[in-house]
């Protein structure tokens, strides 16, 4: 019975969450291995335009594993594969055809360590614009600018855009990264553990960055901070083992959880 | 193109853009560069097979003219065209073998120095000299042997040596004959102080691979340095040690300019290590550029051949022991 | 108790004479390799003088310089490393990135590992069958094309460590901002690895600048000024080996000066690709 538990349908049930909201997302049972070992199960679930969903979990649950599938870029590595259907739009990216590097100029993705390149911090958010984009020289300084003021960074960095991105501290440049993410204009911007890294400050200015860039983006957020999900996402889904245990209401879910297993993480019983 | 660029600079932030014909540029230089990358990789793979073929279609004429016995001969008469590599191979197994014995413990003695008892002010200007010095041209080692070692050597070390043996038994065999200098005993001596450099500076790199933690645990225990070497950094490290020893042996197998000058050039197996000899690398190096004839050319080919294979095969085992090493402490680390 | 004590005694004794005599061969190996090198500098420094650099090898027996063969020796080792380089860099690049586990690069790995250390005159007679024999005389290009089959598994090695080094972390965000791995590794895994690339081919050049086998028989030698780089070129290091071992008093003064030259050459550009090595920690 437990084990039917576990495949069985997620609480999503057949009411959207938020009904109003347009789907940007439709994760369709989708399976992920890692070589031989499974490490998402039938995981199905929609992602809303210009929300903030978080996926929390004990760590080893997929949380990370799902977000790495939305951009494909567990295809760096060999071994790692994906089946099922994740809709972008109402096109599955995960079909061959696909282009891989035009789908991840869509997909936005921030790390939980800041990677500034080896570059100045304007050539670090010019290198996205870069590849798909021929810009003039002034077009670019505005895009840069743009991209830095979303970014809440313009004011600190204005008067050495052409120092190394590594002169930054750690969340400088996690809001760089941030920049640099949003300056290829995407539709996505995923979050893996963005925060993880950085000091409560730098912490409280990013939660603000992502409540802010949620009006125009969708966006996704993988955190082991139950409290960041609660301040930050609108809708929660809880994964465990692999599967998606419950998906819905971030407010719902942390004050009065459908499932066992997530009224035991959320009050702390493992994980 | 123009349209593309009026959509996506129309779109401020936050909208989708048509990024397709950048793509589609990308898409191609990404593959015209992982070719090239590609093809360079096959290049460097097809530089070794030719390497291979090539030295032995030279070799051919004279491995088919004299078949084994090329090996096993000691004869080497260009007049007549008869060629055996016998005494060059003698040459080059007794000269590396003494290098080896020599350079080896020196250089692990070198290399425990280094990392145990040197004063840590000393440690880096030294370890970086040892490293600078592995890096001077052979060359150098086999000019200072000719000019300086071996004059005095012969005036002062040699006659005194043979005296001393002149009645031992087996021994006065092994430092007979007049002192010229020059000879097996000096090559090997060189060889000795060229692979040096790089003995040391291997084993020393291979001995800091030894966690911090089980040496202190040693010493923890009452153990001298010593003792903690005998018994935890040797036994931790004796495939690296065993390895970079094997790298050097590649190394001296091959030498060639550090020899050649000392050596003598003589196609003769004796018994005395005063006595001038050669190697194999020696003999190509002395008469290749004046050999004539097709056979003495393919005989010297096929000496090189000869070389090629045992030096193949010495620094193939090397590289399984270091990376086995590399391996086992990369487990350590996880 | 006692017997503690002369147990203790002999331990501490035996670690004396370990100490000693690793004292001992630290003493040996540094006092031998030190004394190399004031050799080379006090008959080096004597054979220095303008002419060295202004004049060209003589006859037998007359004085003269080295020009032709410094001159040589400059065009064929940086010739031999602007071919090998890139050959190099990218066989390190297919390793480090492309192929890191497929077998074709387990292969190439080993086989490259071996060609590191392979005896140069190997490589020396393995281009004059392939090229000196094929075009019927010897030439400048086969010596840099020996060269540089020396200058590759140097480059291919570092290039390889220097990107293995980069982190993931620093591919993924390129590959996540849509980068194709071709740009990804142009822009930002070189960029990262940089310093350490440059300084493995400065160790290529410090390891061609000395080597004589390989031109024995390829470049051979020139006692005459020549830029033909299909005709045989003077080196260094063969006007070295050639002089030395003449019974000419004039030219073994010449082979120290020489010798001098290129250890200086050596020392200069590793400890230049030490220093490049230590900046970038």
């Amino acid at each position: 019975m437990a084990q039917d538990m576990q495949f069985a349908n997620p609480k999503v049930g057949m009411e959207p969450a938020v009904p109003q909201d347009k789907i940007k997302v439709e994760i369709n049972k989708l399976n992920f291995y890692y070589g031989a070992s499974q490490a998402l199960k039938e995981v199905s679930l929609p992602l809303y335009d210009r929300k903030v969903t978080a996926f929390i979990g004990p760590s080893g649950c997929g949380k990370s594993t799902l977000l790495r599938v939305l951009n494909r870029i567990y295809e760096l590595y060999p071994g790692q594969r994906a089946e099922g259907e994740v809709m972008l739009d109402g096109k599955n990216i995960l079909v061959k055809p696909n282009d891989v590097n035009i789908l991840r100029a869509n997909v936005g993705m921030v790390f939980q360590k800041p990677t500034p390149f080896p570059m100045t911090i304007f050539e670090n958010v010019a290198f996205g614009i870069r590849l798909y984009e021929k810009l003039g020289k002034r077009e670019m300084q505005e895009r840069v600018e743009q991209a830095l003021t979303r970014a809440s960074l313009w004011n600190e960095v204005k008067d050495k855009l052409n120092e190394s991105g590594l002169s930054l501290s750690g969340g400088q440049q996690q809001r760089l990264c941030i920049a640099r993410s949003i300056a290829t204009k995407p539709e996505v911007i995923l979050l893996d553990e963005p925060c993880s890294a950085l000091d409560p400050i730098s912490t409280a200015k990013i939660e603000e960055l992502i409540d802010e860039l949620a009006t125009d983006y969708t966006i996704v957020i993988v955190t082991h901070n139950m409290q960041q999900a609660a301040r930050v996402s609108q809708l929660t889904a809880f994964m465990y083992l692999g599967t998606l245990v419950e998906f819905g209401n971030t407010e719902e879910m942390f004050t009065a959880p459908k499932d066992q297993r997530t009224m035991d993480y959320i009050t702390g019983r493992f994980g | 193109m123009a349209s593309t660029m009026n959509s996506t600079t129309a779109t401020g932030i936050g909208g989708p853009s048509d990024k397709v014909a950048g793509g589609r540029r990308l898409h191609s230089a990404n593959r015209l560069f992982r070719a090239l990358s590609l093809g360079a990789a096959v290049l460097v793979l097809l530089t070794f097979v030719a390497m291979f073929g090539v030295l032995f279609e030279g070799a051919w004429p004279a491995l088919h003219q004299f078949g084994f016995d090329f090996f096993f001969t000691e004869i080497w008469n260009p007049v007549k065209e008869r060629f055996g590599i016998l005494a060059p191979i003698g040459g080059t197994l007794i000269t590396s073998f003494l290098a080896m014995l020599a350079a080896v413990p020196l250089g692990i003695g070198v290399a425990i120095f280094l990392t145990e008892l040197c004063p840590r002010m000393l440690r880096r200007p030294i370890g970086i000299a040892i490293e600078l010095l592995a890096g001077i041209p052979s060359i150098i080692y086999g000019i200072w042997g000719l000019f300086v070692f071996a004059p005095f050597f012969q005036a002062n070390i040699q006659p005194w040596i043979i005296d001393v043996f002149a009645d031992v038994p087996g021994l006065s065999m092994l430092f007979a004959g007049p002192p010229y200098g020059i000879g097996m005993f000096t090559a090997s001596l060189i060889l000795a102080i060229m692979i040096l450099p790089l003995i040391a500076s291997i084993t020393r790199d291979v001995f800091e691979t030894v966690p911090p933690m089980l040496k202190e645990a040693a010493y923890g225990l009452g153990c001298t340095t010593w003792e903690v070497i005998w018994n935890v950094v040797i036994p931790y490290t004796r495939t690296g040690i065993v390895g970079g020893a094997m790298l050097a042996l590649g190394r001296a197998l091959g030498e060639t300019m550090a020899i050649t000058f000392v050596i003598g050039n003589a196609h003769r197996l004796s018994t005395s290590l005063f006595a001038p000899g050669t190697t194999i690398s020696a003999a190509i190096a002395n008469e290749f550029s004046e050999a004539v004839g097709d056979l003495y050319i393919s005989s010297l080919l096929a000496a090189g051949f000869f070389l090629f294979i045992i030096t193949f095969v010495v620094l193939a085992a090397a590289q399984l022991m270091l990376r086995r090493l590399d391996k086992s402490t990369g487990g350590n680390r996880a | 108790m006692t017997q503690a004590s002369s147990l203790y005694t002999g331990r501490r004794l035996r670690n004396q004479a370990f100490k000693l005599l690793s004292i001992i061969a630290a003493l040996i190996g540094i006092g031998w390799l030190v004394l190399i090198l004031s050799t080379l500098l006090i008959n080096g420094i004597a054979a220095i003088k303008p002419s060295l650099f202004f004049e060209i090898t003589p006859p037998p027996g007359e004085m003269g310089g080295l020009a032709n063969a410094i001159v040589g020796s400059l065009i064929m080792v940086v010739l031999a490393v602007i071919v090998g380089t890139p050959i190099g860099i990218m066989t390190g690049t297919y390793l480090a990135e492309y192929g890191r586990h497929t077998k074709l690069a387990y292969i190439l790995r080993s086989l490259n590992d071996i060609l590191l250390s392979a005896p140069s005159i190997v490589i020396g007679l393995f281009i004059y069958t392939a090229l000196v024999m094929s075009t019927g005389h010897f030439s400048a290009y086969a010596g840099i094309v020996s060269l540089a089959v020396i200058v590759i598994p140097v480059v291919v090695r570092t290039t390889e460590n220097m990107l293995l080094l980069v982190p993931n972390s620093l591919r993924e965000a390129a590959a996540a901002l849509g980068a194709p791995s071709a740009y990804v590794i142009r822009h930002v895994t070189w960029k990262s690895a940089r310093a350490g690339i440059i300084t493995g081919v400065l160790l290529a050049v410090a390891r061609i600048s000395g080597e004589t086998a390989p031109l024995l028989f390829t470049s051979l030698n020139n006692s005459f000024w020549s830029l033909d780089l299909s005709e045989p070129m003077a080196s260094l290091p063969v006007v070295i080996f050639q002089f030395a071992m003449s019974p000419y008093e004039a030219w073994h003064e010449l082979a120290w000066g020489g010798a001098l030259i290129i250890t200086v050459a050596v020392l200069g550009v590793s400890i230049l690709a030490r220093l490049l090595g230590a900046e970038r920690k």
